[in-house]
């Protein structure tokens, strides 16, 4: 566990949704009211990028590709979504924001099946 | 005989099959015949697997005006789907190729994604996502309950990807094939090809005129660089071979490319165990056409489009271990003969051309010789012959009589 600087606070306006690198990876830095949250970029149905596709609306995040919508705050799954955003604990400090990281937070997505399917047809 | 009114022109000089009615290449109802009897049942080479190189790759065409889309899995597989998507009946894909890794702006990353509604398809087919299923459908329909129309797919001969659109095809793509790539086996299979050329031409002519073009060696007298590199003794002991199910081949002799005022010899660079400056044919029923020449391996994929007119896809191979120098000389040696502004392929589109311009749909019915009978060398018609008997099995037509009328005209006549 280490707490990393992600941004300056002033990096990201209220209400929206900035994608920065940290180590060899990405996370996104949201901003509701005074309140900072550190998630992983992607959305957890589809692998959207949420810093392309990701609106916010009073304390709604909501993936504007298929509408899955979560808690801005506490990544809680909301209205159509079916999974919780994993989260960084996030803290401001010094005008800069930091999440406390150990590893990428990554989504297990539906693996493709891997029958043999040679014999479709069959 | 001095020139012939229509009635007399239409008698037949020869034997049936030494000839066919022009009618066969123009008429709708027989194209109309074409697609269902024969394009949606047999196998059809749509494109390569080097065109494909990477998972997630993609590439859309057509079989029988049947959209088609090809996409390698992250499992390295091939697979073949109709590119509809099951909901709505829209085209799936609309690019000509690409990759799915990455989203569109109505697609999702490593999917194929219809834009209309967001269904979403892995590259198995089967149906992932649907948007609101359970608000619109409840119970009634779920992603279980759809997916997209999976197709016979095979990739074989060269690395070609094959489909069919007939579930319960009678033959393997081998088998069907019938020992027809035998010739040029070890030259294509023993490592892997790779497409150095591409382009395409829509053409108004019949798709049969293409492949009759491919299947005879007699228009050589059009093709200068050929009758100079090639008109000698060995030339004219090349022999025309059948094989099962309508496939013939032409075997090989040594070009004399240096002949060519512009040309020099193209014996430093070949195929694997193929000696150089070679010149095998291998024609395909129904209008496929391989043609391994010295250097390159050409490739035409016909799509007909209609009665009078036909897409033809032109590819050129070489091995995919090329150094730098010698794909380029392949590049150059595939060029000068069958690039768009090489030797030889244009004059064959003129040839296709006057007759697709002369045989339009409801010109003047006429016979179209295929009777020149020389103990199946090269100049001898029996490719194309060859190609007709297996048509009419297909179609339950006489290419010499497709609307079978010639028994009451001759009764007609021999009344007058």
């Amino acid at each position: 566990m280490s707490w990393k600087r992600i941004c300056a606070s002033s990096d990201v306006p209220e209400n929206t949704v900035k994608k920065f690198a940290v180590d060899d990876f990405n996370v996104i830095v949201v901003k509701s009211g005074e309140e900072f949250r550190v998630y992983p970029p992607m959305c957890p149905h589809m692998e959207e990028s949420l810093d392309e596709t990701a609106i916010i609306e009073g304390q709604t995040l909501t993936c504007s590709k298929h509408l899955w919508g979560w808690d801005v705050l506490t990544g809680q799954m909301q209205g159509l979504a079916e999974r919780d955003l994993l989260s960084y604990e996030t803290k401001c400090e010094d005008g800069d924001v930091m999440a406390n990281i150990e590893a990428e937070l990554l989504y297990e997505y539906g693996k493709e099946d891997d029958d043999d399917d040679d014999d479709f047809f069959d | 005989m001095p020139a012939k009114n229509h009635k007399q022109w239409k008698v037949p000089a020869f034997e049936q099959g030494d000839y066919v009615d022009s009618r066969i290449y123009s008429d709708q109802a027989i194209f109309d015949e074409e697609m269902e009897k024969i394009f949606k049942q047999v196998w059809i080479p749509v494109c390569h697997e080097s065109e494909v190189p990477e998972a997630y790759d993609f590439r859309t065409t057509s079989i029988a005006k049947e959209p088609i889309i090809v996409v390698r899995g992250p499992d390295n597989e091939v697979r073949a789907f109709l590119n509809v998507c099951p909901h709505r009946g829209m085209r799936l894909e609309r690019r000509t190729a690409g990759n799915f890794i990455e989203g569109q702006p109505s697609g999702n990353p490593k999917h194929m994604t219809c834009m209309f509604h967001a269904w979403q398809f892995d590259m198995k087919g089967n149906c992932v996502d649907i948007p609101r299923a359970k608000e619109g459908y409840q119970e009634r329909l779920t992603k279980e309950d759809v997916g997209l129309r999976r197709l016979r797919c095979e990739v074989r001969f060269g690395g070609f990807i094959w489909v069919t659109l007939n579930d319960k095809v009678e033959q393997k793509l081998e088998t069907w094939a019938d020992g027809a790539f035998e010739c040029i086996r070890s030259a294509i299979d023993t490592e892997p090809l790779e497409v150095f050329h591409y382009h395409k031409a829509i053409i108004d002519s019949n798709y049969k005129l293409w492949h009759d073009t491919n299947s005879e060696f007699y228009h050589d007298y059009m093709h200068y660089h050929n009758r100079v590199t090639g008109f000698n003794d060995e030339y004219f002991a090349r022999t025309n071979k059948g094989f099962k199910n309508g496939h013939v081949n032409v075997n090989s002799f040594t070009v004399q490319y240096g002949e060519f005022e512009l040309g020099e010899s193209r014996e430093d660079l070949s195929f694997p165990g193929f000696p150089p400056n070679q010149w095998y044919m291998i024609d395909l029923f129904p209008g496929m056409n391989f043609n391994l020449r010295g250097s390159a391996l050409r490739c035409d994929i016909v799509t007909p489009l209609g009665p009078n007119q036909v897409m033809i896809e032109f590819r050129g191979l070489g091995l995919k271990s090329d150094s730098e120098k010698d794909r380029q000389t392949r590049i150059e040696h595939h060029n000068s003969i069958w690039g768009p502004f090489g030797r030889n392929l244009h004059e064959d589109l003129l040839g296709i051309t006057g007759q697709g311009a002369s045989m339009q749909t409801g010109s003047e019915p006429r016979r179209i010789l295929h009777g020149r009978h020389e103990n199946n060398l090269i100049h001898d018609e029996v490719g194309m012959r060859h190609f007709y008997t297996e048509w009419s099995k297909w179609m339950g037509r006489n290419p010499s009589d497709p609307m079978n009328e010639q028994n009451e005209s001759l009764k007609g006549m021999a009344a007058e």
